[in-house]
């Protein structure tokens, strides 16, 4: 019945030159099928905008929080917008986390550790995927294997092997095995690169064989290049994990100089908690104003993830399209 | 020098060891002996710790586990339980983000990057110390009256809102977990042909049948996997209470035995998940028939 009628309109064409805005309005209320897709365009956007800010809230909290002064702190009727904006909140939360020489040591670690992940997972995926060799299903089940046995099962016996090695007290158990394909995670990154190549077509590494180039040169030159998209998703997924870690170096590199980052915050909450005089006295602050709260918390969470905010900001694109173009998961 | 010739096949495998060489080193450094470590661990005790002296001492540290210790059997459950509450809401939801962000919408590249930042802010330090400030049930919370009236909510009286505030904060900590399965989901999505749609939207198929019938079985071998990452995800989670349990044990208690017993019983626990789940769904995931469709040949483990 009501195509029937807007095709009854559509006759009436001197109208639609006459008042183009009400013609198009009214065939678009006649028309069922534009208003059910006009719906479900905004019930999209609306479901969109109430994600997002789930999403965004731990950040934006974060951010409002850290700008508050101690009066608006305790004000419950300040929620989003504080009355003032207080910037010292991040000096103070600097000097209390030392943040330099700790942020060292995490990106140290870090840096290491991606490198190590690219370069042993991106090899050994290629093995995986590409060749046959004796004992390849069991060696592939321990890849499975590794991903599902806890850290901490395993953790006893590898605080004696590291030991027996004198490598506690340093990073090298952190650095190491992931130069050897494990680490943390390790092995659900040689999955995804076996997945990767086993997806991309072999034209090019035979071409490349062809013109006399060595497997390890073919590797290198042809294989590595192409995949850079899952290179991104190791460099992203590796580089916050390893940020965000705190179970394994708490263990194996316990000496106080040597504590990653986010492991510092722990020292705001000692202060939080503190009582006021010997709070004053540990950080040298002398007025009420400046003192350690629950903002310089959130101001030194803030900064402790920032660094990782940062190189995400650069690589999001890439990222993004490279999830598009692997499928991380093959098939 | 004499050049030593090998036929095809030989060289294929020799050129395959070399790559996987790094694995076999690491495997038996950082797996497989720490592994034989642990199982003697676990039925022994420890004389010496350099040189991993250590006697047998039978089966009672297992024992201990289940018949000694008033801790260890019920936060395995509760574990067990979290996991089984926790996981279909984190795959249900990844998989209506993910398709919502694969849609041809405006501000697709904004919204892929805010469904991500909270896997950025990590499960570490970071995230503690925004739970602990009570972040999670913040997010919805009834009890101010800015989304709901006052009157309403003395109407349906306190333990109501409660228990409505509690259930969002653990949809909210859901949400902010699933940031590796929305991407998974995402590239899953993107490997599915436009072509498939298109024909079916000619025969007059709607969005709704199109979903179980052509995005559902599609997705069928990601939804697999996903499922499987995220039973592992949240029984080997640092931040999960039996592991700190082992780990106090372990070294605070200097208990290396037991912990290592308890370790092997979580971890045989898992396993048996993993398989049964595997074995389970592995009849419900999607393989093309037809042979010439290459891509499908390859079959998630």
């Amino acid at each position: 019945m009501k195509e029937r009628v807007s095709r009854g309109i559509a006759l009436e064409k001197p109208a639609k030159r006459d008042f183009p805005v009400m013609q198009r309005a009214y065939e678009f209320i006649t028309n069922p099928k534009r208003i059910g897709a006009a719906l479900t365009r905004t019930g999209t956007y609306l479901l969109l905008s109430g994600f997002s800010f789930v999403f965004l809230f731990p950040f934006l909290y974060m951010l409002v929080n850290s700008l508050k002064t101690n009066a608006d702190l305790n004000n419950i009727l300040v929620n989003w917008v504080p009355r003032d904006l207080k910037f010292e909140n991040y000096i103070i939360a600097y000097r209390a986390l030392d943040y330099f020489t700790y942020a060292k040591n995490s990106v140290f670690i870090t840096i290491v550790t991606v490198i190590g992940h690219l370069l042993s997972c991106s090899l050994i995926g290629y093995g995986f995927a590409r060749y046959n060799f004796p004992c390849k299903k069991v060696l592939f089940l321990l890849v499975i294997l590794a991903l599902i046995v806890p850290v901490q099962t395993l953790i006893v016996p590898m605080y004696m092997v590291y030991a027996n090695f004198g490598w506690l007290n340093s990073y090298l158990p952190i650095i190491v095995p992931t130069f050897l394909g494990y680490g943390l995670k390790g092995t659900l990154f040689i999955f995804i690169f076996r997945q990767y190549y086993l997806g991309l077509p072999k034209d090019l590494e035979n071409a490349a064989k062809i013109d006399g180039a060595g497997f390890l040169m073919t590797y290198w030159r042809i294989v590595l290049p192409i995949a850079q998209s899952a290179l991104l998703v190791t460099v992203v997924l590796s580089m916050v994990w390893h940020w965000n870690d705190f179970y394994e170096p708490g263990i194996y590199a316990q000496k106080a100089t040597m504590t990653m980052l986010p492991a510092r915050l722990n020292n705001i909450v000692r202060l939080v908690n503190l009582p006021p005089e010997e709070m004053f006295e540990d950080m040298q602050l002398i007025d009420q104003e400046n003192s350690i709260n629950n903002a310089v918390l959130m101001a030194g969470t803030f900064m402790v993830i920032t660094p990782i905010l940062i190189v995400f900001g650069f690589l999001q694109k890439k990222f993004m399209q490279g999830i598009e173009r692997t499928g991380l998961t093959g098939e | 020098m004499k050049k030593i010739r090998f036929n095809m096949e030989k060289k294929q495998m020799l050129e395959g060891l070399v790559f996987v060489s790094p694995f076999i080193l690491g495997s038996a450094l950082f797996f497989i002996f720490p592994l034989f470590v642990s199982i003697k661990l676990s039925f022994g005790k420890v004389v010496k710790m350099l040189g991993f002296k250590i006697e047998w001492e039978g089966t009672a540290n297992y024992l201990r586990a289940f018949l000694v210790d008033t801790e260890f059997v019920p936060m395995f459950l509760d574990i067990v339980k979290q996991t089984l509450t926790k996981a279909p809401l984190i795959i249900v939801f990844s998989l209506i983000l993910a398709i919502l962000i694969n849609k041809k919408i405006r501000f697709r590249g904004f919204f892929r990057t805010v469904f991500f930042i909270p896997f950025l802010l990590g499960m570490g330090e970071v995230m503690k110390q925004l739970l602990n400030q009570g972040v999670d049930k913040q997010v919805v919370f009834l009890g101010d009256g800015s989304l709901i009236p006052r009157e309403i909510l003395a109407y349906l009286g306190t333990s109501v809102v409660n228990a409505i505030d509690t259930f969002f904060g653990v949809i909210v900590v859901v949400l902010w977990g699933s940031g590796v399965q929305i991407l998974l989901f995402l590239s899953g999505l993107q490997s599915i042909p436009d072509s498939l749609y298109e024909s079916a939207k000619i025969d007059g198929a709607t969005e709704w049948e199109m979903f179980w019938k052509i995005t559902l079985p599609m997705i069928s071998p990601i939804m697999l996997l996903n499922i499987i990452y995220t039973l592992i995800d949240s029984f080997t989670n640092v931040t999960n209470p039996i592991l700190a349990y082992i780990q106090e044990q372990a070294f605070s208690k200097i208990q290396f035995e037991y912990a290592a017993a308890m370790g092997w019983i979580y971890f045989l626990f898992i396993l048996i998940v993993v398989f049964l789940v595997m074995g389970i769904l592995n009849r419900y995931v999607y393989v093309a028939e037809a042979k010439g469709a290459k891509r499908n040949e390859r079959k998630s483990i």
